[in-house]
């Protein structure tokens, strides 16, 4: 139980970072739309998860936050990346990556490839 | 690097949580705002659209949950908030609170003060000496069991013969006249090997030690080092004190340095003022022969192992080195043995008295400090039953079981802790109060006990063990609680709880056998006080005079004692006077003396040994002894009589077998005497001691240089007698200083001093005890019968009468106390048999106790539960 959530907390956290890398500065409702809009269900239930990810992040010193406008003018909170938070997402890209092609090779791997 | 950082965020978090929050209910409206925006946008009604915004959010509260996890340190969070709330309950409940409190702050003052004397015994015995702890005592004993101390030259062939100890040590504890005539002032100090200060490892607080050429032979220069608090007193602690002379029984010594600052000598708690090389001793100490004579035995030896020898090795080497002193001297080192003994064990000094009393203390203190938990946890309990319903709700609110248990916890940590802080406070104070308690006396005496980290950290731990012991109980109980039962049931119905039961019976069990320990202590101790000495110690004052600066002759000490005497007997409060050379019931003990008695044959090896005191006619008179047989010794100037002795009781029947004794002769290696009298027994050493063989020899045939004063008033006043008798000296020698004058009672106190200190704090800890114990019994009785007002109600409402209902609540609280205190009584039995060696039990302390504890047991029930019965039974019935 609690490791799924782990699992999901850190891929949500880089999904955050990629948000943040392609779109710029964002709030919180901007980077929940965007991952629902690519990722579909992992977010359309519990939005709300996403502001303990964010307030990681931040307190990790990957993103930074500051108060501007929103669409309809209201006070709202917008995050961006950090020069931290675009190293730490190239260097877990390229782990996300790895990991991904590693995982893919066994599953392709069959019992009469092996020596 | 990364957790770093965010647990920094945390940390400052912690202090800005309030606008963190805001900023997160912040963002929380203006997602949902956005949210329902697009909702409104994609069609749906307001309301609608808000709905599904909400929805699609997700669980607030959790949310909020996970966040602040995530922001803060839950952990500490959690605990100020539990100490928060643990300040508030107490604070509701100030007289439960001040009682837990105060009677944990004396259970652990009481418990730090005694570790720290035990402390003080075991790990540090010689302030300002490191490693203290770590020297041996090495001790000639004789096979008739006597620690006889050892002589000069033993202790000098003893150096090179036990090679396992590294330097052994020896000092002789003497009394010094200081100071110029008609000004002079008694001061203790030590003659001491010359590597006395390097081995103990010393360091001068000015100047130099006494080097070890000065110990070699007699005749070297005349040093002596000073101790700090002399140094501070008489020189002002002024560095020119290094040089100076300073007259010590008629001789000038040079003061070449001052001891290091509190150090005190090598026999704490004696506090000597002065050292002087061991090779001074025929100079200070008119012409002894201590440093020529192997049957001399004055210095005492200590030494420290060499690394890697083991303690059976230097014993060994010890036993073997005394056969052979045995061996090659005979005559005074026959049937004489060894023993190297741990330095809390030495058996001068009141160490080994000390720690045994001490270690019996702490145990029973241990014990009281175990009835104050007991205590605690029984109000805790009851109180905490009052608060199921408050910990029903935190758990269906979704507190867990954890945050219950630390919630009760904090609570009862924070009381622990309040205790043992005040506890730490009554030790520091106990402590500075026994070391500055008046010590009268002829020898200075300073415990060197202290409050210091160990000692306040014992007190913590005290605490600790203390919060969680009283914790447990309630904290299982509640913890266990199933919030379902806890909400519906009443607060009324009594919970199913043995334990509280349990916890009283044992707690009355232990009251019972510290009380019983308690009574059984003061009970010896004033029996002690109370048993007949067989003299009669009122009306007589004691005085002491030494002649020993001057080297007087055996002739001159004798015209002086007759001189003093005659003076003093015409004075007309008088009615009697005699000197002696020993007071009995001494803290050190009467000499024994070998001799041979006409009469006897010795069958086994060595000598026959008896106590000895050297008195002067009207000695028996003035101590009320009376004379069974025969006459007093002959008038001082009396040239005729022939050496005179007189023998007690015991010493016929031991040494004679009841023979007549009356003209048998006593062989000593002074000379021959005759036996002339017999005198009854009395006590010599220790009140309550069995009968020892005694001679009394007379002062006339064998004069000392130092005397003590018997003076039997007529008036009754002896203290009246002090001017007078001083007056009398002063005519007599204006340089001679009388001192030490005290009545014999205040002797025999003053000897009592050590015993006294436990007594003393049994005499305040018992009914102290007896009083927790009420209000223990009291607390808890009150709390059930305030829980059970419905039925009390519901039975006076169907005729039962007041006094039913009394009986009934005390028959069923006594039940687990009498229980209790059947098992405290026959553990005491136990230990009393086992540990009180003289006499059978103790009956008056044995029936005694049971009754008043019982009865004060009794009268804690009564009090609340009469207080219950008389309630308006309408006014129970409503009662929720």
């Amino acid at each position: 139980m609690k490791q799924k959530t782990d699992v999901l907390q850190g891929t949500l956290a880089l999904m955050v970072l990629k948000t943040l890398d392609v779109l710029g500065p964002q709030h919180g409702y901007g980077i929940a739309r965007r991952i629902e809009q690519i990722s579909g269900d992992l977010l359309a239930v519990n939005q709300g998860t996403l502001y303990p990810v964010l307030l990681k992040l931040e307190q990790e010193g990957a993103i930074a936050s500051e108060w501007g406008a929103s669409e309809n003018n209201r006070r709202a909170r917008f995050y961006r990346l950090t020069r931290e938070g675009r190293k730490q997402l190239q260097a877990e890209t390229k782990d996300w990556e790895q990991t991904a092609a590693i995982i893919a090779r066994f599953f392709d791997a069959k019992a009469e490839d092996l020596p | 690097m990364r957790a770093l950082r965010r647990f920094l965020h945390r940390v400052v978090n912690l202090v800005t949580k309030r606008t963190q929050e805001e900023r997160l209910r912040e963002e929380i409206d203006e997602h949902i705002a956005l949210q329902t925006a697009e909702n409104l946008r994609a069609g749906l009604s307001p309301i609608e659209a808000r709905r599904q915004a909400m929805l699609k959010f997700g669980g607030v509260e959790a949310m909020k949950q996970d966040y602040r996890a995530e922001r803060g340190l839950v952990f500490i969070e959690n605990l100020v908030g539990d100490l928060r709330n643990a300040g508030r309950t107490i604070r509701r409940m100030p007289g439960l609170a001040a009682v837990i409190i105060v009677s944990l702050a004396i259970g652990i003052g009481v418990n730090t003060t005694i570790f720290s004397w035990i402390q003080m015994v075991l790990f540090e015995p010689m302030p300002a000496v490191r490693g203290a702890a770590n020297f041996l005592m090495v001790e000639p004993r004789a096979e008739t069991g006597g620690y006889s101390g050892a002589s000069w030259l033993e202790y000098r062939d003893l150096q090179s013969q036990v090679p396992a100890l590294r330097d052994i040590v020896a000092s002789q504890m003497v009394a010094f006249n200081v100071g110029e005539t008609g000004r002079t002032e008694r001061t203790h100090g030590q003659l001491v090997s010359g590597n006395y200060f390097s081995a103990l490892g010393l360091k001068p607080a000015i100047g130099r030690f006494i080097r070890p050429e000065e110990a070699e032979r007699p005749g070297t220069e005349p040093v002596v080092v000073i101790s700090y608090d002399y140094w501070q007193t008489r020189f002002r602690g002024a560095p020119g004190a290094v040089g100076q002379k300073l007259r010590v029984n008629e001789r000038e010594l040079i003061v070449v340095g001052v001891a290091p600052k509190d150090f005190q000598g090598t026999m704490v708690p004696l506090k000597f003022e002065l050292w002087a090389p061991a090779t001074m001793a025929p100079a200070l100490l008119g012409g002894t022969r201590d440093l020529e004579d192997r049957s001399t035995r004055a210095f005492s030896l200590i030494g420290m192992l060499r690394p890697g020898a083991t303690r059976e090795e230097a014993q060994a080497e010890f036993s073997t080195a005394m056969a052979q002193l045995a061996r090659d001297y005979p005559e005074a080192s026959a049937g004489i043995g060894g023993e190297i003994l741990s330095f809390w064990d030495a058996p001068r000094g009141p160490q080994r008295f000390l720690i045994s009393g001490l270690a019996i203390l702490q145990g029973v203190m241990l014990l009281l400090l175990l009835a104050v938990c007991g205590n605690t946890a029984n109000l805790m309990l009851a109180r905490g039953s009052t608060r199921q319903r408050e910990m029903a709700v935190r758990v269906a609110l979704g507190a867990g079981r954890w945050r219950i248990v630390s919630l009760v916890l904090s609570e009862n940590m924070l009381l622990a802790f309040l205790g043992a802080g005040l506890g730490a406070t009554i030790a520091v104070w106990g402590t500075t109060a026994l070391r500055v308690a008046p010590m009268i006396g002829a020898f200075p005496i300073l415990f060197p006990t202290r409050v210091d980290e160990f000692t306040l950290a014992f007190a913590m731990l005290l605490g600790a063990a203390c919060g969680l012991i009283f914790s447990a109980p309630p904290a299982v109980h509640l913890a266990r609680l199933d919030p379902q039962d806890g909400l519906r049931s009443s607060s009324n119905t009594p919970p199913r709880s043995r334990a509280r039961k349990v916890l009283m019976g044992v707690e009355v069990g232990l009251a019972m056998v510290v009380l019983i320990a308690a009574a059984l202590f003061l009970e010896s101790f004033r029996s002690a006080r109370q048993t007949d000495p067989r003299f009669r110690p009122e009306g007589v004052l004691l005085a002491a005079y030494d002649l020993s600066g001057r080297n007087p002759d055996e002739a001159s000490e004798r015209e002086f004692a007759a001189r003093l005497l005659e003076r003093l007997r015409s004075l007309p409060d008088i009615d009697s006077a005699a000197i002696a050379t020993n007071v009995p019931v001494d803290l050190h003990g009467m000499p024994r003396r070998s001799f041979t008695v006409q009469g006897r044959v010795r069958t086994e090896a060595g000598q026959d040994r008896a106590i000895t005191n050297t008195v002067t006619s009207g000695y028996f008179k003035v101590m009320g002894i009376p004379l069974l047989e025969g006459n007093d010794f002959a008038e001082m100037r009396d040239k005729t009589a022939p050496a005179q002795a007189i023998v007690n009781e015991e010493f016929v029947r031991h040494y004679l077998n009841g023979e007549d004794a009356i003209g048998r002769r006593i062989q000593r290696r002074s000379g021959s005497f005759a036996i002339i009298g017999v005198a009854r027994n009395s006590v010599y050493d220790a009140v309550g001691e069995l009968a020892q063989p005694a001679m009394y020899f007379s002062y006339r045939d064998l004069p000392e240089e130092q005397g003590e004063i018997h003076l039997r008033t007529r008036s009754g006043n002896e203290t009246a007698l002090t001017s007078e008798a001083r007056a009398v000296l002063r005519d007599l020698d204006p340089m001679l200083p009388l001192y030490d004058v005290r009545t014999f009672s205040q002797h025999i106190e003053r000897n009592l001093y050590l015993r006294r200190i436990p007594a003393r704090m049994f005499a305040v800890l018992g009914p102290l005890l007896l009083g927790l114990a009420a209000i223990g019994i009291y607390a808890v009785v009150s709390y059930a019968v305030a829980r059970r007002t419905k039925e009390i109600g519901v039975r006076l409402t169907f005729g039962a009468t007041s006094g039913r209902i009394v009986l009934q609540i005390i028959r069923e609280s006594l039940g687990a106390i009498t229980l209790g205190s059947a098992i405290g009584w026959v553990l005491a039995l136990v230990i009393s048999v086992r540990v009180m060696t003289k006499g059978g039990v103790n009956l008056p302390v044995f029936l005694g106790v049971p009754a008043i504890l019982l009865g004060v047991a009794t009268l804690a029930c009564w009090i609340p539960a009469r207080r219950a019965s008389r309630i308006d039974p309408m006014a129970a019935l409503r009662h929720e």
